[in-house]
């Protein structure tokens, strides 16, 4: 089976503007290479300034990377050209409630990218839309209301419609699932497993809680410093870590796990 | 004698022509050296029930309650100036969110010594600023932050998020109170910080024997440092009892469910397989379901469950529910419970 989605040598480093002595570069990520398959989970996980929101913005293209290449489906991704990139690779954020322009209804805000990335009429295009929200678990009726008349889940729910609005193969979830209640955390990963099963997508999560990494994850991947310094099967790297930071981590959260003995 | 006991509170919202029950009849009873875990998903009204303990609202929201003793004291009786001292210092609280409920406009060593009590300093005018200054840092190292003079002298924006939770702790030690209440002092914050923090409390609550009141709305972030936690749901009191208790036998079926729901708590589940959940979503302030709150979401809702039901004790474990999940050891008590669904 061949991968995906495949980054070789991807870095970024970012140049302070000057001359001779005063010019510095600051590396957030060293070169890094991974692929993913299609119905595979990739977990990354690190501390703050680890540079994992970093790598995420590089793939979706949100940064320009400083050197190395990615590949989809074998074909290597250019630099600005966003209109192939913005309909193979998709993101969720975390704070779904901001990333929803106010002012416009869900039939306009899941509109634009059809509009922009499709040849289809208003008809099919309407017709898309309703599909994609039963796909997610809301109502056909719900493109005519505007993002402040739905709770935190729904909105979430929103953006995750936006995302698999134009069939993509990747979806990145930068902390995507954090903000979120723990019981409306847990229709969520019913839901993004469900549309794994169905459409074959890769996700690449991003995010704290290793309790989600172990149940959602096949691959999982630890960033420190902008390096990588354990990589492997989810539950290899959870039941034995080599390294350090991975420890540290593993510890921190493995103590939460059950309730202290009175 | 329990530290706090609270029978029978609500909150609620004026708003107009019609009064919202933002809190619903809750009851919560705090014992010396105890940490108490008080856990609610968001608008379940933890937080109004803490704002309302330290005595915080605005005249937007009315409180009452049935009995509200701090250490034998009805502080319903007292007058407004005789509550807020007894208060003040007696209950402290932290805030989630150090960065934004620290001044950002002045240095963390006046923010401390202006905490500091001045009935605690001695001698003349002269000499008080000096003992401020020495007592910033004794509290600074109390909340294990030994570089004190680099973090006196620098501004919030400055330090990292724990060491800012770590000062609000320092601040909240100012006046030495005896019970810390902790409203999301972790949420947002890295793994390795959380832990830290965590640990912090514990420490101060084994060795200064003091009783923190832990807030959060995910089960299963602190279920390792609780002895007792108390659920509550949209404004409602739901299940109350001892952290085993809690997690390895839940009574009320919306327990269960956060019990289930968290993927840490359920090692035997196979990868990627379907987590157990509730349908629906929280319902907002406005239209709240009548009865228990749960109802519209709950598995076991039947036309009981249009009424609030009350609160039933098994052993120390109270739970707020029509037909609770009792475990199978008392069949006797579960034939009880099938009559009440014949009668309706």
């Amino acid at each position: 089976m061949t991968a995906l989605l495949k980054v070789k040598e991807l870095s970024k480093s970012y140049q302070q503007k000057g001359f001779g002595l005063k010019k510095k570069s600051t590396t957030v990520l060293e070169p890094i290479s991974f692929s993913i398959e299609a119905h595979k989970t990739l977990a990354i996980i690190g501390e703050a300034g680890s540079g994992k929101s970093t790598l995420a913005k590089l793939l979706v293209g949100a940064e320009s990377t400083s050197s190395g290449t990615i590949y989809l489906n074998g074909q290597a991704l250019q630099e600005g050209s966003y209109k192939q990139r913005c309909q193979h690779i998709r993101m969720i954020f975390q704070d779904s409630g901001t990333t929803l322009n106010p002012s416009l209804t869900i039939l306009q805000l899941l509109d634009e990218p059809l509009k922009l990335n499709t040849p289809f009429n208003e008809k099919k295009r309407k017709a898309l839309i309703r599909t994609t929200l039963q796909k997610v678990g809301l109502l056909g009726d719900h493109m005519n209301f505007y993002p402040h008349m739905f709770s935190g889940g729904q909105k979430q729910r929103i953006s995750l419609a936006r995302a698999i609005i134009l069939q993509p193969q990747v979806i990145i979830l930068d902390e995507a699932l954090a903000a979120l209640d723990p019981s409306l955390r847990s229709q969520m990963i019913n839901l993004l497993l469900d549309l794994q099963q169905q459409m074959g997508l890769a996700y690449i999560l991003i995010s704290h809680n290793l309790g989600i990494i172990r149940h959602f994850s096949d691959d999982i991947m630890v960033l420190s410093q902008g390096k990588v310094v354990e990589a492997g099967k989810t539950l290899e790297v959870m039941s034995n870590p080599q390294h350090k930071v991975t420890q540290k981590l593993l510890m921190n959260q493995n103590f939460q796990l059950k309730p202290k003995n009175i | 004698m329990n530290l706090l006991d609270i029978r029978n509170l609500s909150i609620e919202l004026i708003n107009g022509d019609k009064n919202i029950l933002a809190v619903d009849k809750v009851s919560l009873s705090m014992k010396e050296g105890e940490v108490r875990g008080l856990v609610g998903e968001s608008g379940s009204g933890k937080s109004l029930l803490a704002q309302a303990i330290v005595g915080v609202l605005d005249d937007k929201w009315h409180v009452h309650a049935d009995r509200f003793h701090w250490r034998g004291i009805d502080l319903l009786r007292l007058s407004i100036e005789e509550r807020k001292a007894l208060i003040s210092r007696d209950i402290a609280m932290i805030f989630q969110e150090p960065m934004a409920c620290l001044d950002p406009t002045t240095t963390i060593g006046e923010q401390i010594a202006e905490a500091i009590d001045t009935d605690s300093l001695s001698g003349f005018f002269w000499q008080k600023q000096k003992q401020r200054h020495s007592g910033a840092i004794k509290l600074l190292h109390k909340v294990g932050i030994k570089n004190h003079s680099a973090c006196l002298s620098s501004y919030p924006h400055q330090l990292t998020e724990a060491i800012c939770q770590r000062v609000m702790i320092a601040i909240a030690l100012a006046r030495r109170p005896i019970l810390l209440i902790a409203d999301e002092p972790t949420a947002a914050m890295e793994n390795t910080n959380q832990g830290q923090i965590f640990r912090l409390l514990a420490s101060l609550n084994q060795l200064k024997n003091m009783s923190i009141l832990l807030i959060s709305h995910d089960l299963e972030n602190i279920t390792h440092w609780t002895n007792t936690i108390t659920v509550m749901y949209s404004g409602q009191f739901v299940e109350a009892g001892t952290t085993t208790q809690i997690f390895n036998k839940p009574l009320h079926p919306y327990t269960r469910a956060l019990v289930d729901s968290s993927p840490s708590a359920n090692f035997h589940l196979p990868a990627k397989s379907r987590l157990m959940t509730l349908p629906g979503s929280i319902p907002i302030l406005q239209h709240l379901p009548i009865g228990c709150r749960l109802g519209p979401r709950c598995p076991r809702a039947q036309q009981a469950c249009v009424k609030a039901p009350s609160v039933t004790n098994f052993h120390g474990h109270k739970v707020s529910c029509h037909f609770p999940l009792i475990p199978i050891k008392t069949p006797r008590k579960a034939t009880n419970q099938k009559t009440v669904k014949g009668v309706c």
